[in-house]
């Protein structure tokens, strides 16, 4: 793989509510990882602690070569040890439940180009900018987003959907995990941000445009836009990881906009 | 609500709920679908100025939006959309005059609005919540009893360039000016969750009371989920008078479990395999086949086998996919710009298609070419798969051929 620069940074605040920030992150390039666990003190920070621990290790020996399966591979030990640890804990207090989201997002070679492979669990999101204008990447995996696909609420709705908390996957999970996985060239992608839903939660879309557009280095992005969720009341843990490729040269043939347009006009646009 | 409202047809779409009216020029189809989507399923008028923002404002030239709740009426024009508005204090002429972004209005009650987005006509027709096509509409704003009707709907105060994003981060903006309300449980009536509106270049006002933590101490987790965590917040209301701690509405009402969803997440029944809706008359694809149905020979000399998805174009991305399916991605160069960043896809077909490998063009600028053995050439239909044959050729632009053979 040609070699990349990364610049990045990151932030996480337990918020205005929370006791405990079970909040995970891992910047370790080319591997990035936020983590949001639930289940209370002990259980939540434990194990988003723990897919963070098995990205630290996949990291330190990591072949772009085989990314999918390399994310793939530390998703399920991270599972592993979370049911156990889950087992370990009912048998003294049944009903105790730990579990985690987690977004990853690294470096893969894909061809002899470099890309970026994206990973969702939960809700936890990734987003990217490009040309100045953001774009959700990841797809939640909770209920509103099923009803919202399935066109029975709206957006708008979805953010007061008394069953918003609930997710449909997650890492801790007793089903088994069933990630999902994005392919992204390098060059489609000027600035990469992964977030807990504290976040997102709490400000809009177009506020984390703004700041991700506004704030050149990425350490003050991540800053901004966790201090804007504590601003917007922070209900939640917060945490965002920001990268920008370094000599990105901007692409002016890459036509999203064009090609989105395109789309809209063929199948009837944006409903 | 007792409001008087007539119209007069035209090309301009009147969007009508029971509280709000947006008016938008013929154009704005695809607005006027979306919005009436919100408008039936009962969202405030300030959630449908909010959607109605959301593109941006740079290709919404023209628009007018009339919203009622708290006993007060808001009118906000801009571009061509005008409105006369008389009250007992005399005609008055509201219209974005050259340089503003738009021009907006409080309406005292008992005030006649009427708003045309080109020349005026009689409105003698009456007009009903629903999508109308009109030229001019007429609103009488209700008398006080009206508006008692919806105490949640509390329209959104917009001020062009009032206070900069910045200072309300800081949370240095004084809380001279704040309106508190909190979302009382859940009511059906949507409410605007996020204190936010989204408008590019009109910032609102967005100020925040301190949060009131009155968790006693150490509880954590579980316990957290019990007790009751109230949390005042704040929508702004730039035009409410300035309120101090002695405010003459009834100001803060406190929810309860609101905010405790928020921070506390859970795993919920697994929906195994919930499939998202397919582009329509496609069937859903099996992710991998065991063996490739064609091979893709490009003009560029890549021989790629079809055992999965293949995506091709100049910067192709692939969503939504496990680990196991991950599509194979075709990089193409193309100078002229003649293919799109992800263009076409060919995959293993399913049903019917069995066996074979399907195209489909994924929506490409200036789209794709497929000649067929013994078949005329046809242009691919976004969206719409086509069943490949051996021999069959893809043109993609910019020299860029497919040659579809057996595997």
């Amino acid at each position: 793989m040609k070699q990349v620069d990364l610049h990045h940074g990151a932030a996480t605040d337990v918020g205005l509510v929370r006791k405990v920030n079970e909040d995970s992150f891992l910047v370790a390039p080319p591997v990035f990882v936020v983590a949001d666990g639930m289940g209370g003190h002990s259980g939540g920070d434990v194990a988003s602690q723990m897919v963070v621990e098995e990205f630290q290790r996949m990291a330190e020996d990591y072949d772009p070569a085989h990314g999918a399966n390399e994310v793939a591979g530390a998703f399920a030990r991270a599972q592993a040890r979370i049911v156990q640890y889950g087992e370990a804990h009912r048998a003294l207090s049944p009903g105790w439940h730990a579990g985690t989201t987690a977004v990853a997002a690294v470096l893969v070679d894909e061809g002899d180009t470099a890309s970026w492979l994206l990973a969702n669990l939960g809700d936890s999101r990734i987003y990217r900018t490009t040309e100045g204008r953001l774009e959700q990447i990841s797809v939640d995996h909770s209920v509103v987003q099923e009803l919202i696909d399935a066109g029975e609420i709206t957006s708008e709705e979805a953010q007061v959907h008394p069953e918003r908390h609930v997710i449909t996957r997650a890492l801790g999970s007793p089903e088994g995990i069933d990630p999902d996985f994005f392919l992204l060239p390098l060059a489609s992608v000027e600035r990469l941000l992964l977030c807990s839903d504290g976040v997102t939660g709490m400000i809009s879309d177009h506020e984390i445009e703004e700041i991700l557009e506004t704030v050149p280095d990425p350490r003050d992005a991540a800053d901004r836009l966790v201090r804007a969720a504590l601003a917007a009341g922070g209900r939640d843990n917060a945490t965002a990881i920001v990268v920008d490729v370094v000599g990105l040269v901007h692409d002016a043939s890459y036509d999203a906009q064009r090609q989105l347009q395109s789309l809209e006009s063929k199948l009837g646009g944006r409903q | 609500m007792s409001a008087q409202r007539r119209f007069a047809p035209g090309d301009c779409y009147a969007v009508v709920s029971a509280t709000a009216i947006v008016v938008l020029p013929a154009a704005e189809r695809a607005r006027v679908g979306a919005l009436w989507e919100l408008a039936d399923s009962g969202a405030s008028p300030s959630i449908l100025l909010d959607s109605l923002l959301r593109g941006g404002l740079s290709d919404l030239r023209d628009f007018a939006w009339m919203g009622e709740g708290e006993g007060t009426t808001r009118l906000i024009v801009r571009g061509s959309a005008t409105a006369r508005v008389s009250s007992e204090s005399g005609d008055q002429i509201l219209s974005a005059a050259s340089g503003l972004m738009w021009q907006e209005a409080t309406l005292s009650t008992n005030s006649r609005v009427r708003i045309s987005l080109a020349d005026a006509a009689t409105a003698e027709h009456s007009l009903l919540p629903g999508i109308s096509r009109v030229r001019t509409v007429e609103w009488d704003t209700s008398t006080e009893a009206d508006a008692a009707d919806e105490p949640i709907q509390q329209p959104i105060a917009v001020e062009p360039g009032a206070v900069e994003p910045a200072a309300v981060e800081s949370a240095a903006v004084e809380p001279a000016v704040e309106e508190t309300i909190v979302e009382d449980q859940f009511v059906e009536t949507p409410v605007v969750a996020a204190p936010v509106i989204e408008t590019p270049g009109v910032e609102a006002p967005v100020i925040e009371t301190p949060f009131i933590d009155a968790v006693p101490t150490d509880a954590e987790g579980e316990a957290a989920a019990v007790d009751p965590e109230p949390v005042v917040e704040a929508t702004m209301s730039s035009d409410s008078p300035p309120a101090g701690p002695a405010a003459d509405e009834p100001a803060a009402v406190v929810g309860e479990d609101w905010s405790d969803r928020d921070g506390h997440t859970v795993i919920g029944a697994p929906t195994p395999q919930f499939d998202r809706p397919p582009i329509p008359g496609q069937e859903i694809a099996p992710d991998v086949v065991s063996h490739p149905v064609a091979s893709l020979v490009f003009s560029t000399g890549d021989v790629i086998a079809v055992d999965r998805t293949v995506l091709i174009g100049r910067a192709p991305e692939a969503r939504q996919f496990a680990s196991h399916d991950q599509p194979h991605v075709v990089t193409v160069s193309s100078p002229h710009q003649e293919i799109s960043s992800t263009h076409l896809e060919i995959r293993p077909g399913a049903g019917a298609d069995h066996g074979s490998a399907i195209a489909t063009d994924l929506g490409s600028t200036n789209g794709t070419l497929l000649v067929q053995p013994g078949l005329a050439p046809e242009e691919l239909q976004p969206g719409i798969a086509v069943s490949l044959i051996p021999g069959a050729v893809l043109d993609l632009g910019d020299g860029v051929t497919i040659q579809v053979t057996d595997p």
